[in-house]
């Protein structure tokens, strides 16, 4: 028998209650002389007897009503693993799809079964199977013969290898015992993310059971589409060069084929085929002997890219930034429409995903709460703080805190900028170059302040020039000058269009959930497996492709391998053995006994307690 | 023949009025002329012959005892009274242990013996008859040997007013010791809750029956004791032990006087076989009862 919550038990103490009470009521009748108790002493003795019974009784119904009421509040259930006591040998076997090379995952379950067959005899054997997920797959206390048929039922998937989350689970099934873990696994590198590790409790071995992958694989590892076309990379992992065919395929047929002599190492190739305007685009790569789950790699195009995008001002600030954005080299990805401000509502922003604010005047009190709401719901907004943004209105805009000063010229004349982390995505672009940013003169800036803000580029003189308040909902960021060619020269700048472009597809992003995703980030209710599926929630399509680390056969040595665990001296996690506890428990629901028992037990002590007094 | 007293009468007979009486003799005196004016007949009278006093007729009287010849000299009615000649001995055997000092109706068992006690003295002082008093617990407290003289009632009721209640208990010793000191027969009356063993009381009343004595038992009880009306769980301490005992009234109000009951059955059972008058005496009723069962004994052996 263990319990959920084992803390409720301390309730358990309240007994001393009902005992105390008990003792203390004996003593509190007053004395009372009387002239001899012989008679009183003949008739107790059978009265007293009788009593004793019945009050011991009574207590003893009190004793047991509150022991239940605190057992049920600790949630008891009947502990599978619970043979008090015995070490527990966890096996973790690794079904990533780096485990798929033909026969390698039946060479994966005949070592988890000798593991199973090598523990200790005195200890008890459970199961877990890891790719990025992480299951259960026998508990320690259901018997090795379960074990090793939870071996034989596991099967490769197309997750990633995540040694971390499997170890961590492993040593909760654990829990406090003393204990191994057997990794049955390739050992990829990439299985321990960058600078990730394990902390496991003192006690806890971990040894592994290499599973050597068959040599030679080729993976699509990247596959981009732009308006120019497609292009894929793919990775020959072998050390010898090999031939390929690569297929793009476009709705289910295929539109171009390339016969190749792909040199170990990556690979680009670039589509020269015609792309549908929307569709599911596919590239596939024949790969007889490797791995099957990195051989394809999906992308979606269409409308559904396309980042609808706000100018709100007068229309002539919004002239550049309109013509920027549909420059950019992903321009068709860009629905520009201009509003002027009076115009924000909820009609004219449905849709919008991004909104440039490019001046305040005609804003009035609803539309800028209109505006406000659409940062909250996940929208992205840039807010320009040029000759029409009115300063007064900036708190109302940009939050409480959020002040602009006027308009200065700097006295030393105009004004660079530099950014202050390139590895911002809204940067990134500019990350081997920032030279084109460089060029830009700014003649009339504002000192801008944004309460909880960072600071992603600066003036020259060390003030703010791009700030931003991200949050779990929207985007907010401020610009301490203006983007009409009025206080500077960025928009006739070539660095101008790139940046608007980056820009906004930042500001959109948030709004627009990615619709590519990574197998081991599949939305619940889809099952993980590459390919176009249907989120659940939205209805939209998205696809799923394998993480391509998984497709690195890079091995590490078990000395590294374990060099990546720390050790504490605390508590193991509670993670899948307590959800394991919880699903144990609600199942067999013994708390509803141990109520109803209590009930019973407090109609008994009514009925005994009426009869005593 | 003896009659009951009227209601009004008997409030003089109360135990809780007597105990507002100043002294022993005053209240002994008013128990004995309330009872005695109540009745009919005294039955103190009849065997002496002495001439006492007149004194003016009232209802109920005798009307042989009326002087004829002062009625023809006076034209009232006055009768005689006689003074009793005897050489009856009394014995008044007062228990004094500690289970006597219990009282639940305004007076002890105790008080209500003495009263008893005091009363039977006066009855037997004016007749001229020697009264004793021998009062004990375990041991022997007071003793006045018995005797008839100017002063000695007087000497006895000061002795019961200063008697208070012992720790122990032990009825047989005393009884042997009355047994062996009496030279002559008499009478004895002992008055106690005969909360001892039944076996050792018994024998030592046989000892008294045995050397000639004419003995009359008052069994007083409280009516506590008689009825166990307490409610509520409580600690009962024992008045002569000190010993304590947790009980619910309640719960052993049943038991309880079955075994009083079968202690009173085996006391009267018991003295009867042994031709000893058994009276038993709650001590809330008024004293006359017991006076008239005193005076029924005495007349039945007299």
């Amino acid at each position: 028998m263990a319990f959920l919550f084992p803390a409720f038990l301390a309730g358990a103490l309240a007994i001393a209650i009902p005992i105390v009470l008990h003792f203390v009521r004996r003593q509190s009748a007053p004395p009372l002389a009387f002239s001899d108790l012989r008679f009183l002493r003949r008739a107790q003795t059978a009265a007293v007897r009788r009593r004793w019974l019945q009050e011991w009784l009574l207590l003893a119904l009190r004793v047991a009503a509150l022991l239940l009421l605190a057992a049920a509040f600790a949630r008891p259930y009947i502990d599978a693993t619970g043979l008090a006591g015995r070490p527990i040998t966890v096996v973790a076997l690794d079904r990533s799809f780096s485990m798929s090379h033909p026969g390698m995952f039946e060479r994966a379950r005949a070592a988890a079964r000798e593991a199973v067959a090598a523990a200790p005899a005195d200890d008890l054997v459970g199961v877990v199977a890891f790719d990025d997920r992480v299951g259960v797959a026998a508990q320690p206390g259901a018997g090795r013969d379960a074990a090793v048929a939870a071996i034989d039922r596991t099967e490769p998937g197309f997750g990633a290898t995540g040694y971390g989350p499997a170890l961590e689970a492993a040593a909760a099934v654990i829990g406090a015992r003393e204990g191994r873990i057997v990794v049955v696994t390739d050992r990829q590198q990439s299985g321990w993310h960058a600078g990730a590790g394990a902390l496991l409790p003192e006690g806890i071995e971990v040894s592994t059971r290499l599973v050597e992958p068959a040599a030679g694989n080729l993976a699509v590892t990247a596959f981009d589409v732009t308006p120019a076309g497609a292009a894929a990379e793919v990775v020959n992992a072998g050390s010898e060069s090999r031939p390929g065919r690569v297929r793009l395929i476009a709705g289910g047929a295929v539109i171009e084929e390339e016969a190749l002599a792909l040199a170990p190492g990556p690979t680009e190739i670039v589509f020269d085929a015609a792309l549908p305007p929307a569709g599911l685009l596919e590239v596939a790569v024949d790969d007889p002997g490797g791995l099957p789950a990195d051989d394809r790699r999906y992308h979606l195009i269409g409308a559904a890219d396309r980042v609808e995008v706000a100018l709100v001002g007068p229309a002539d600030d919004a002239f550049y930034l309109e013509r920027a954005l549909r420059a950019a080299a992903d321009g068709a990805r860009f629905g520009v429409r201009h509003l002027e401000p009076a115009a924000v509502a909820d009609p004219a922003l449905d849709g919008v995903a991004a909104v440039w604010l490019l001046g305040t005047a005609g804003l009035d009190r609803s539309a800028r709460a209109r505006l406000a709401a659409f940062v909250a719901a996940g929208g992205g907004l840039l807010a320009v703080a040029g000759p029409r943004f009115d300063p007064a209105l900036a708190a109302d805009l940009l939050g409480p805190g959020a002040t602009l000063a006027p308009p200065a010229a700097p006295p030393s004349g105009a004004l660079g900028w530099s950014v202050s982390d390139v590895r911002h995505p809204l940067f990134q672009v500019f990350a081997a170059d920032t030279g084109g940013l460089a060029q830009v003169r700014f003649g009339r800036t504002r000192r801008v302040e944004l309460p909880g803000a960072r600071v992603l580029a600066v003036f020259s003189d060390g003030a703010p020039a791009l700030v931003e308040r991200d949050s779990d909902a929207g985007r907010l960021l401020l610009f301490a000058s203006d983007l009409g060619n009025a206080w500077n020269d960025f928009p006739r700048r070539p660095a101008f269009v790139p940046f608007v472009a980056e820009a906004t597809r930042y500001l959109g992003a948030r709004r627009e959930a990615p619709r590519s995703r990574l197998v081991g980030d599949a939305p619940p209710g889809v099952a993980p497996r590459p390919g176009a599926v249907v989120e659940p929630d939205s209805g939209r399509t998205i696809v799923l492709n394998v993480d391509p680390r998984e497709s690195d056969p890079a091995q590490m040595t078990a000395e590294a391998f374990a060099a990546r665990i720390g050790r504490s001296s605390g508590a193991p996690a509670a993670g899948t053995a307590r959800d394991d506890a919880a699903a144990r428990e609600a199942a067999q629901g013994w708390w509803w006994y141990a109520i109803l028992a209590m009930a019973a037990l407090l109609v008994a002590e009514s009925w005994l307690g009426r009869a005593v007094a | 023949m003896a009659s009951v007293p009227r209601p009004n009468e008997l409030r003089y007979l109360d135990p809780a009025v007597i105990a507002r009486i100043g002294s022993m003799e005053l209240r002994a005196r008013a128990v004995v002329e309330g009872f005695l004016s109540g009745l009919h007949r005294s039955p103190a009278q009849g065997f002496s012959v002495e001439f006492s006093e007149y004194r003016q007729y009232m209802p109920g009287d005798d009307t042989s005892l009326i002087d004829w010849k002062l009625y023809a000299r006076s034209d009232r009615h006055y009768v005689k009274k006689f003074e009793e000649e005897t050489n009856l001995e009394c014995h008044l055997l007062l228990d004094v242990s500690g289970s006597m000092g219990y009282g639940s109706a305004g007076v002890t068992k105790l008080e209500y013996g003495a009263y008893l006690a005091a009363s039977i003295a006066y009855l037997m002082n004016r007749q001229r008859d020697a009264v004793g008093l021998l009062a004990f617990a375990d041991r022997v407290v007071e003793h006045l040997p018995a005797s008839g003289r100017p002063g000695h009632l007087r000497r006895l009721l000061l002795a019961l007013d200063a008697l208070r209640a012992e720790r122990g208990s032990d009825l047989s010793r005393p009884l042997d010791r009355l047994a062996e000191a009496l030279s002559r027969r008499g009478m004895a009356v002992l008055i106690s809750d005969l909360l001892d063993e039944p076996e050792k009381v018994v024998r030592g009343l046989r000892h008294l029956r045995f050397r000639g004595v004419d003995v009359i038992v008052f069994h007083l009880l409280d009516p506590a004791e008689l009825t166990l009306p307490f409610e509520g769980a409580a600690r009962f301490r024992d008045l002569e032990t000190g010993a304590e005992l947790s009980a619910v009234p309640s719960a052993v109000r049943e038991r309880y006087l079955q075994e009083v009951e079968a202690f009173i059955a085996l006391y009267r059972r018991e003295l009867r076989l042994a031709g000893i008058d058994y009276c038993l005496v709650d001590t809330s009723r008024p004293l006359d009862l017991a006076l008239l069962a005193y005076l029924s004994a005495r007349a039945r052996r007299y």
